[in-house]
């Protein structure tokens, strides 16, 4: 796909998203002056309809940016804000700008005191949620999901990280939500949940890609016993293998995106992340039985890309979630339909 | 276009009425059609079942008109296929000569081969067989031996060939051998189009597998006179002929769903009181099928559009292999009870012809390794 904004995302992480930049935010600071690029070129809206201020490309592109920052290992919460400004916009609240961050709500009580909504519990594992201006979740409230927007310095944030060293905060949340932040969610886009398990699939086939380029270029680099690693059957074995997996997970992350918004949406986000997960196993292993020692090293960078695969599988639903859920959703067709089941969760959706 | 990218099918891909159609007609005409024959997928043979589907003009789909054909696209042919497949519908008898042998007369055929072959593929009426593998000359495809020699009016063939599919009742064979020599281990390679009913001299002997089946063949040329209107398409270029017809071969729902009778038994049985575990495990196999059939129909889009898909094909096929031989193994971490050949009890049955049909599932239309080995050179390892 020919793509404008894809190409300039491209540019931008190519030139600013070094190894360095990666280690650096593993230590704890945040990119600052490259968030500040990203917004510039308004790469954090482009999910957001056009009358809302976004550019009116179709969601599968704008979700396009997410592949192609986990292909850079983007050390910043960039599908976050796509998909938080996504559904404050669909909500009807505002986007405040900034940098957003997406949180399960389930686990969160509302009640409605007065005008306002009081909104307390405990968030874990939020992505970035100390780098980030608001956390946007969506919770029941009076039987109807409901979308919340939370300021950050109104909550109690205790720094946590993933496998790959990158903010995931423990948030504690006791305040009132004036209507302003918070309001009915309409439409198809359904949980947090699928949402975050959507933009975790699609950054897992970005870094897979990446992870299979760095692979067949070390192989081709790397001799040993007189002649490139990659010349026997054994490594080129794996690397086939591992580019038919990446192929597999990136096209499931795709369908998912394809069906954003829609209701097939269940359904192919859970093959997604099922489909991801799976893959994660196969392509980091071998990855890193590709490239020897030196692989397993700081120094080299093939290690921010398997952390963070490994640490995307277990969020957003794990793949026992997912697959116990799209286990039941499949016993659970009549006799002798799981074929129709099949064909179902994968027509095209029609947008909604 | 990158190794790992597959577009998505094109808008209208699902083709909702036609399905429907199928459908119906599947039902009606399977009615009485057991488990353990469906198990036998694609492998399955009836004369009667091709020309029935034939005659709804669901064989030939995307055959030009002028040749018996219906002139619909690759997408509506997909369609057919997989609800076929999934039914476990017995479909060898023009399978062959619908995916592959068609479309190549079609592309490298004279008028006259055209129009005497075409419209009984589209009838339902020909089977199909391809002579490809020899003794010597299995995954090294460019090892092969049998040689055609120009004589008058035509060649004489002289060589063997194994693993014929379904030759003891195919109607024509599409032989690919040597008509020259070459210092191009790749070049003198040409194909031919023979009838089997009506040439002398070969002989066709059962070759049978483990499971006690009849599907292969030996074949033996022997000074086989063939006519020089025998010949397809270009003398030598037999070759790059070949390889156009893997994309084709390689890609298609039978390269995923050939154990899929022992998936509807296994989902029969677990249906009523599946545990957590039990669950997650049809849910993993969902998520791999859905992925699968979207990553096979994105090929069938491609191969629409007149694009050469073969390393997408290849990753197609290599995955499907993985996935409809895992599946026996999987049914037994989810239920306990034996493989029974031919037993009473429809799992039993199925999962025993399962069992013994899958160590081929990777053999078939280009083994594993060779399959990675395409993938390997599509990365660019040197």
């Amino acid at each position: 796909m020919d793509s404008m904004i894809h190409d300039m995302a491209e540019r931008l992480f190519r030139d600013h998203v070094s190894h360095g930049l990666r280690e650096d935010a593993a230590a704890g600071q945040c990119p600052e002056p490259l968030w500040t690029q990203i917004e510039q070129a308004g790469l954090h809206m482009a999910l957001v309809p056009e009358e809302a201020g976004g550019f009116g490309v179709p969601p599968a592109e704008a979700l396009g940016l997410v592949r192609i920052a986990g292909a850079h290992g983007l050390p910043l919460p960039l599908a976050e804000t796509l998909i938080g400004n996504a559904v404050l916009a669909r909500a009807g609240l505002a986007l405040p700008g900034g940098r957003l961050t997406i949180a399960e709500g389930e686990v969160l009580q509302l009640e409605r005191r007065g005008g306002a909504v009081h909104a307390s519990g405990h968030l874990t594992l939020v992505p970035f949620a100390r780098w980030a201006d608001r956390i946007v979740t969506i919770a029941a409230l009076d039987g109807a999901d409901h979308v919340l927007s939370l300021p950050v310095k109104d909550l109690t944030v205790t720094p946590a990280q993933d496998l790959a060293g990158m903010p995931r905060d423990d948030v504690a949340v006791d305040l009132d939500l004036p209507g302003a932040n918070a309001a009915a969610l309409p439409g198809s886009m359904g949980g947090m949940r699928g949402l975050g398990a959507l933009v975790r699939s699609l950054a897992t086939a970005g870094a897979m890609e990446t992870i299979l380029k760095m692979s067949v270029e070390y192989a081709n680099d790397r001799v040993q016993f007189g002649r490139p690693i990659g010349k026997f059957q054994a490594i080129q074995q794996y690397l086939a293998t591992m580019a038919g997996e990446t192929a597999a997970s990136r096209t499931a992350a795709e369908m998912a995106a394809d069906s954003y918004d829609t209701p097939a949406f269940a359904l192919t986000v859970a093959a997604a992340k099922i489909r991801a997960g799976d893959a994660a196993e196969t392509v980091g292993a071998l990855a890193h039985q590709v490239h020897g020692a030196i692989g397993y090293t700081q120094e080299h960078a093939l290690h921010h890309f398997t952390k963070r695969i490994w640490s995307w599988r277990d969020e957003f639903g794990t793949e026992l979630d997912w697959t116990r859920e799209l286990g039941r959703a499949a016993l659970s067709s009549p006799q002798g339909t799981f074929w129709h089941f099949i064909t179902d969760s994968t027509a095209q959706g029609t947008p909604a | 276009m990158t190794l790992t990218a597959f577009p998505p099918p094109p808008p209208g891909a699902d083709h909702d009425d036609l399905r429907q159609e199928v459908r119906a007609f599947l039902a009606e005409e399977l009615a009485d059609f057991p488990p353990e024959k469906r198990a036998e997928s694609w492998n399955g043979f009836s004369r009667d079942f091709s020309r029935r589907l034939a005659q709804r003009g669901w064989v030939g789909m995307t055959f030009p008109e002028e040749y018996g054909g219906h002139a619909r696209s690759a997408l509506e042919r997909y369609v057919v296929s997989e609800e076929l497949l999934a039914a476990g519908a017995p479909v060898i008898s023009h399978w062959i000569a619908d995916r592959q042998s068609g479309p190549l007369i079609l592309a490298k055929g004279t008028e006259d081969q055209k129009r005497q072959i075409v419209p009984r593929i589209a009838a339902g009426e020909l089977c199909f067989c391809i002579g490809m593998s020899e003794p010597d000359s299995g995954s090294d495809l460019a090892a092969t031996r049998t040689l055609a020699t120009e004589v008058e009016g035509g060649f004489r063939v002289n060589g063997t060939k194994v693993w014929t599919t379904y030759a003891h009742v195919a109607d024509y064979m599409i032989l690919f051998c040597r008509t020259g020599k070459s210092e191009d281990r790749h070049g003198g390679m040409s194909q031919f189009l023979i009838d089997l009913k009506a040439t002398e001299n070969i002989q066709i002997s059962p070759i049978i597998d483990l499971g006690g089946e009849h599907h292969f063949n030996q074949v033996i040329f022997d000074d086989t006179f063939l006519p020089s209107d025998a010949l397809l398409g270009e003398q030598g270029e037999g070759w790059s002929q070949v390889i156009s017809e893997l994309a084709f071969e390689r890609s298609g729902p039978e390269r995923f769903l050939s154990s899929f009778a022992l998936i509807e038994e296994l989902i029969r049985v677990l249906r009523q009181d599946a545990t957590e575990a039990q669950q997650a495990e049809i849910g993993r196999l969902s998520a791999h099928l859905m992925v699968l059939r979207q990553m096979s129909r994105s090929v069938a889009g491609m191969l629409n559009e007149g694009k050469n898909p073969a390393l997408q094909a290849a990753i197609v096929k290599d995955l499907g292999a993985l996935f409809e031989q895992d599946i026996p193994r999987l049914a037994r971490s989810l239920v306990s009870r034996p493989a029974v050949p031919g037993g009473g009890d429809s799992y039993a049955a199925v999962l025993a012809y399962t069992a013994l049909a899958v160590p081929s599932f990777s053999l078939r239309g280009g083994t594993r390794e060779i399959l990675r080995g395409i993938i390997a050179r599509g990365l660019g390892l040197r």
